[in-house]
């Protein structure tokens, strides 16, 4: 065993207690009501008091300068007291209403928009892309910045229908919700994986490899005397799985790699269930820095919803009051094969009523 | 168990599981699975063996640095 | 700023009114050679459409099997900074609070060991410390522990839970997610940084069904807030939002999924029993209305990304259960779960793929529940059931 002094391991994080604003805890479980006194700008009563709350944008991959930024607006205007969003927002928790206005006008000097609240635009969640991922057919963070430079304006304003949650994932893997967000950036494979049979016999376990494609397109074979795999290119839908568990099958393909758009999910149970984000835009071109088409896409999805939704409706529950067919006259994005389902769970996706709108 | 590690290095990756099952297998039930955790913790606290990650987690010899990748 | 950094793409990226991930980078870029690499590496990343990065590698903290993302440049020769980019996740406290004071410390510490930047947070919940190199993992790794702080999960673990704000800022808390993410972290520590599962094991905890963490579509566990009896009305508050000239009809009574709300200028009623607790009517009148007094939370199971079978949201498996500490029937539940889905499942195969390959009711036997009409949106409408109790012929003799 290991006999190095006062090496700490499984002490898990640090009690939450000790970074709770005083009023946080003087009002813990006992909140009464909220009010949003403008937009970025939320305010929480319970009996000790009211706290306001300042939410401002992040870019999330944020420097130790950042962070020191934050902090010490933090300890200027919150006694030091911040938290950060599951959708990577900063709030300072203000105990002192007069604070917020010149919080606010800081954090504008420094270019950081305020806002995010409510029927807004909130920050984006998004994954690493090439700044810091193997198996990305994209970059998130260029992506990112790309599209919220356009969308800036409804997130510091509360004028969409209701929220509007944007994620980008720069594969297959998704970490982040984009298979729930009302409307997501996919990064897209389009080629199958090339293998590379000097490196992947020593590399690769192969039944592991063999077993971890979700369409049995990848059997054994034998090169030389020394056992590797092949791929069935007609079965193959790009997953990246087999290059999780085997780095010599690489996907990355300059010329084909880019991203998908996807619309009408949502994670909440507020009036209708959770659902699935669906396709909307099957292939855009990778084109940084600015990923124009990706970007206009999304802008023209977001402006043809805000026109024609109903206050508080979301982008799916708009869709499905609408009907696809109109979702897709009103944007004019066109419609093709790639929208039709063909793996597991495809069936559940066929129309089969009549209930379509002439 | 660092046997068995040892002796399926460069075939299979093993999995925590893996082990638990393999050491009831040879012991019967006089191994608990509370028994084959602190083994395991045991093999990898002393360096004996290292955790290795390839779109799962599992148990392996240590190896040099980055070597995986070359 | 460095001479040598000619980045004419990403400059592109410090325009506009969002902020700029480039300028900050560019800000530490002085002072880290690794920030400044990992610009010249993306730059050429945008010149060429395509990442430069290779596949993980086996590096960690001794002892732990999770906490640290290894990563290597494909083109170290290049990009010397950024040969080595390792990740350190950094278990967050529970609803992502903090104060400048620790916040900082773990900056100068940062500076110190890594390369100056980070993600706040990672999707799993992580304060994700971006970059730095195998030697220095461990000294970190130390200097993070004497400040109080740990690592979070990665690979085939229990990964980091999180949480909403819950009680500590919200009147829609149903259960104290705070204290129960970390009692849940504290409890499972060994399961958090020794991989012993077939796959990662997320929780997320939301303290109502608006899910604030995505809990639903993200997490192996989604512990959700809930309440079972009426929704509490301030008739005061709710004369406040008429004489306001709140649209009461078409803002909420039609907005309603179930149909469970009449009022007028003069009055609200609900009926409780066929409400389906979706929370559209309190967040329109936050002040008039709120959730019920039997507080718990529904646990639902299963969700995921696509990646391997396809996405799944998660699925109902306990309608309620009171959350107060010590946990001891969730604790229960939890590893009633574990051992079943360790025993049975595959490799590489999530909690929510497991039940769909095994079946529902071959689960829920597993793991000791009894089924119940919430489970399901609807009672199987296929005739192929597997009976399991049926009469061999001497029986039915003695039955007649």
């Amino acid at each position: 065993m290991a006999t190095e002094v006062e090496r700490k391991t499984d002490i898990g994080p640090p009690h939450y207690e000790q970074f709770l604003h005083p009023l946080m805890k003087a009002n813990y479980g006992n909140w009464k009501y909220h009010e949003t006194l403008k937009p970025g700008v939320l305010a929480h009563t319970g009996e000790a008091g009211t706290l306001y709350t300042v939410r401002c944008a992040s870019p999330r991959l944020a420097s130790t300068n950042f962070i020191r930024q934050m902090t010490a607006l933090a300890d200027k205007y919150s006694d030091g007291y911040l938290r950060f969003t599951s959708r990577n927002n900063i709030e300072f928790l203000l105990a002192d209403k007069e604070n917020i206005d010149p919080l606010i006008d800081e954090l504008n000097q420094m270019n950081i928009p305020v806002g995010g609240t409510n029927n807004a635009v909130s920050n984006v969640v998004h994954t690493q892309g090439w700044v810091h991922c193997h198996s990305s057919a994209t970059d998130a963070s260029g992506l990112v910045k790309a599209v919220m430079d356009e969308l800036t304006d409804y997130f510091t304003s509360e004028k969409l229908p209701a929220r509007v949650r944007v994620a980008v994932a720069c594969c297959l893997n998704m970490c982040g919700a984009v298979h729930a967000s009302d409307v997501a950036i996919l990064g897209v494979h389009r080629t199958p994986p090339r293998i590379d049979n000097e490196t992947l016999p020593n590399l690769c376990e192969i039944p592991t490899t063999v077993a971890s494609c979700p369409n049995n397109a990848i059997k054994p074979t034998s090169i030389e005397g020394k056992t590797t795999v092949t791929v069935d290119e007609d079965k193959c839908m790009y997953c990246g799985n087999c290059y999780t568990v085997c780095p010599a099958m690489p996907l990355a393909d300059p010329l084909n790699d880019g991203v998908s758009i996807w619309v009408g999910g949502k994670i909440s149970n507020a009036r209708s269930e959770p659902k699935f984000t669906k396709l909307a835009i099957p292939y855009l071109p990778n084109n940084p820095p600015r990923w124009p088409e990706a970007v206009s896409a999304v802008k023209n999805i977001i402006e043809v919803y805000a026109e024609n939704a109903k206050p508080f409706e979301r982008m799916g529950e708009w869709i499905e009051r609408i009907g696809w067919p109109k979702f897709f006259d009103l944007t004019g994005i066109e419609f093709s094969k790639y929208h039709l389902d063909d793996f597991r769970y495809a069936g559940t996706t066929y129309r089969r009523s009549l209930h379509n709108r002439y | 168990m660092y046997e068995i590690v040892a002796e399926s290095a460069g075939k299979k990756k093993l999995k925590a599981g893996d082990l638990t099952r393999a050491m009831t297998a040879k012991y019967g039930d006089s191994v608990s699975r509370k028994d084959c955790k602190a083994a395991i913790k045991q093999l990898i606290d002393s360096g004996r063996c290292v955790y290795g990650y390839y779109g799962g987690s599992s148990i392996e010899l240590p190896r040099t640095e980055g070597a995986a990748n070359e | 700023m460095a001479d040598d950094l000619k980045i004419p793409l990403l400059e592109e990226l410090e325009k506009g009114p969002w902020p700029s991930f480039v300028s900050d980078i560019k800000s530490v870029a002085d002072k880290s050679e690794m920030a400044r690499d990992l610009l010249r590496q993306l730059e050429k990343s945008y010149e060429d459409k395509r990442g430069y990065w290779k596949h993980g590698g086996l590096v960690g903290v001794l002892g732990y099997g999770g906490g640290v993302i290894g990563r290597y440049s494909a083109l170290p020769e290049e990009f010397p900074g950024v040969s080595h980019f390792h990740t350190m996740r950094v278990n967050q406290p529970s609803g992502w609070v903090y104060t400048s004071k620790a916040l900082n410390e773990i900056m100068d510490l940062w500076d110190e060991h890594g390369s100056g930047l980070t993600n706040m947070h990672g999707s799993t919940g992580d304060l994700v410390l971006l970059g730095t190199r195998t030697e220095e993992l461990e000294p970190m790794f130390q200097a993070l522990t004497q400040k109080g702080w740990d690592l979070g999960g990665s690979g085939s673990d229990m990964r980091t839970p999180s949480c909403c704000i819950g009680p500590a800022r919200c009147e829609w808390a149903c259960y104290d997610t705070l204290d129960l993410c970390y009692n849940l972290t504290q409890e499972y520590q060994d399961e958090l940084h020794r991989p012993m599962f077939n796959y990662k094991f997320k929780f997320k905890l939301a303290g109502c069904p608006n899910d604030c963490v995505a809990s639903q579509a993200r997490s192996d566990m989604a512990i959700v807030g809930v309440w079972k009896d009426e929704i509490q009305i301030d008739k005061d508050a709710y004369a406040e939002y008429i004489k306001d000239g709140f649209n009461v009809k078409e803002y909420v009574v039609d907005m309603c999924p179930t149909g469970c709300i009449t009022a007028d200028e003069n009055d609200i009623e609900i009926d409780d029993s066929n409400c389906v607790k979706c929370m559209h009517c309190i967040a329109r009148m936050p002040k008039a209305l709120a959730p019920g007094k039997e507080r718990g939370a529904a646990l639902c199971l299963g969700a995921k990304a696509p990646i391997v079978e396809g996405a799944l949201i998660a699925q109902v498996i306990v309608p309620f259960m009171k959350l107060e500490p010590p946990y001891e029937e969730l604790h229960d539940l939890i590893e009633r779960i574990w051992e079943f889905w360790d025993e049975h499942g595959k490799a590489r195969e999530r909690i929510g793929e497991f039940i769909e390959r095994v079946s529902l009711a071959t689960f829920l036997e597993g793991i000791g529940l009894e089924p119940l009409p919430q489970m399901v949106k609807q009672p199987r409408d296929n005739p192929y059931v597997f009976y399991e109790e049926y009469y061999a012929e001497e029986d039915e003799g003695e039955d007649a």
